[in-house]
């Protein structure tokens, strides 16, 4: 005998809708509010231009930071037993839930001229991270790392081991058989983890401005522009925005399937 | 009998049906909350004169300029002192955000801002329930790192002295540093200036962070006490900023309001601004 499909209850039906309105109604707000008409203007304005590029250049160079250290990491946590295994993977899945602010509170003590490592940087080598590009760059990795560090965990965890064993059974050395085996293997779960750093990096906001300021052109990224320019420029603002909103939706288009499943 | 069955044998229900549960106790506790504060409100405007007249009763919201973060605390716990049954929320920020904030509707019943021009646009919106009184005025001043490392002994020297933090344009306390520069007749170079979206955040790029040098309002630098050093702008080129404040037309607490706006205007209000370091308006 088979099951009649039931009718999903109405209630919950109805919650779920005033959920989805709850996400869609602010988005259609952005697009309603946005001067199409001058949006090309808007977005070459020489602010706009500024706070496009440098954002480019700042999240991409968080996203590199991020695999380049965060490959490592994950690997470490996934594969390698040590004390204290529970505890470092909390303190990198840290920055996921502390407020931005706090984390750029905390990049200051670290590394401003008057923090722990900053005050050796500033007097040894004259490098000082706050106030500068590079000190964007480490705010963006310091919130984005921990997304590419999950995720290829993740990824690692799940993997078969097997095909790495045969390798090993089979003469390849270590490195040989991270690079043909585990790599290919994995190599959704970095594209994905990549991608989603990258979008936080991307609209990174509240460490940004707490460590390195609001420079127009060498700090200023999209969010700060964003939320400096509503007042002064309405118009650029939400052009800004629009160009966020529409990175963000490709993201999770992009990345859907790996999530949520094919519908 | 079939459908028991049917029910036991769905997969995991139990999860989402805490989840509901969960949101629905919440939305209650919402809904509870809610009631409670209208019940308040009305009540209080039912029969507002069973005191002696002045006193203020129920909840008053007040925008107020993030210069005033210290004297308006005080203000609003002295305030509440002497009127036991009025609360008042305090929402600081720069005058310029707050502004456009009443103006998209946040709900507010009084404004006090830095700067006269925020408010007009509050008023040419039609939106005040009277013409703002000032109630203070502050100056701007020049604050370095302890013990002033840089040297710096004027405007003059801003240009050179590494990173400068300056209020943003829309904040009032940007754009009264822009009008004392350019009154010294100097630029410096964009790309030393990082700009605070209101006078605190400016103040603790030189406190917290690796600003060398901050424009802010002479009261700021007296609350940051030995964080900072101070070197004074020369009157010439100094600029001083009235500090309006007004109920806003919306109030649903209008009398409470007008009360918190006398009250600031008051001797005890002022005796506190005066303590805090504003000149008289």
């Amino acid at each position: 005998m088979t099951t009649p499909r039931r009718r999903p209850p109405l209630g919950v039906v109805v919650a779920a809708g005033v959920a989805v309105a709850f996400f869609a109604l602010p988005l259609v707000g952005l697009v309603r509010r946005a001067s199409w008409s001058t949006l090309a203007d808007d977005l070459g304005s020489p602010d706009a231009r500024s706070a496009l590029g440098l954002s480019l250049v700042c999240s991409l160079s968080a996203t590199a930071l991020s695999v380049l250290f965060g490959m490592p990491l994950a690997w470490v946590l996934a594969r390698v037993r040590f004390p204290g295994r529970a505890f470092v993977r909390g303190l990198v899945l840290l920055p996921l839930v502390l407020p931005p602010v706090v984390g750029g509170v905390a990049l200051l003590s670290a590394f401003s001229r008057q923090g722990i490592v900053g005050g050796y940087l500033y007097d040894w080598f004259g490098i000082q991270l706050t106030f500068s590009t590079a000190g964007a760059v480490l705010a963006e990795t310091f919130v984005a790392l921990p997304f590419f560090v999950i995720t290829v965990e993740a990824g690692l965890r799940s993997m078969d081991r097997r095909y790495e064993d045969v390798a090993a059974t089979l003469g390849a050395a270590r490195r040989v058989s991270f690079q043909r085996v585990t790599l290919p293997l994995v190599a959704p779960a970095v594209i994905a983890g990549a991608v989603l750093s990258w979008a936080r990096a991307l609209g990174e906001f509240g460490a940004t401005i707490t460590f390195a300021g609001n420079i127009v052109g060498k700090t200023q990224t999209l969010p700060l522009a964003v939320y400096l320019q509503l007042e002064s420029n309405p118009d650029v603002a939400i052009a800004l925005s629009l160009v966020l909103l529409v990175v963000s939706l490709t993201v999770i288009v992009s990345l859907r399937e790996r999530w949520l499943g094919p519908s | 009998m079939h459908v028991p069955t049917d029910r036991r044998a769905r997969p995991s229900p139990g999860p989402a049906g805490r989840a509901v549960a969960v949101v629905a106790a919440l939305a209650f506790a919402m809904v509870g909350c809610s009631s409670d504060d209208s019940e308040a409100s009305s009540g209080s405007s039912a029969n507002p004169t069973t005191t002696t007249g002045s006193s203020a009763t129920g909840a008053v919201t007040v925008s107020a300029a993030a210069s005033l973060t210290e004297a308006f605390t005080t203000i609003k716990d002295d305030f509440t002192k002497a009127n036991p049954k009025a609360s008042v929320t305090i929402n600081f920020g720069s005058s310029g955000q707050l502004a456009t904030q009443i103006r998209s509707g946040a709900p507010a019943d009084v404004a006090a801002f830095a700067d006269q021009a925020p408010m007009a646009t509050v008023g040419d919106a039609n939106l005040l329930a009277a013409p703002a009184r000032v109630f203070a005025r502050n100056q701007l001043t020049i604050v370095t790192k302890p013990g002033n490392p840089r040297g710096i002994k004027g405007l003059a020297d801003l240009a050179t002295a590494g990173t400068i933090s300056l209020c943003a344009q829309t904040a009032p306390c940007g754009k009264f540093a822009d009008q004392a520069l350019q009154s010294a007749g100097l630029t410096i170079p964009t790309g030393s200036v990082t700009r605070g979206p209101d006078v605190k955040a400016t103040l603790s790029a030189v406190t917290e962070g690796d600003a060398d040098a901050a424009i802010v309002y002479v009261t700021d630098a007296t609350v940051a006490g030995k964080a900072v050093g101070t070197v004074a702008i020369p009157e010439a080129h100094n600029v001083v900023a009235s500090y309006p404040i007004a109920v806003i037309k919306a109030s649903d607490n209008p009398k409470a309001a007008q009360a918190f706006e006398d009250w600031v205007l008051g001797p005890e209000g002022q005796a506190v601004l005066r303590a805090a370091g504003f000149m008289a308006p």
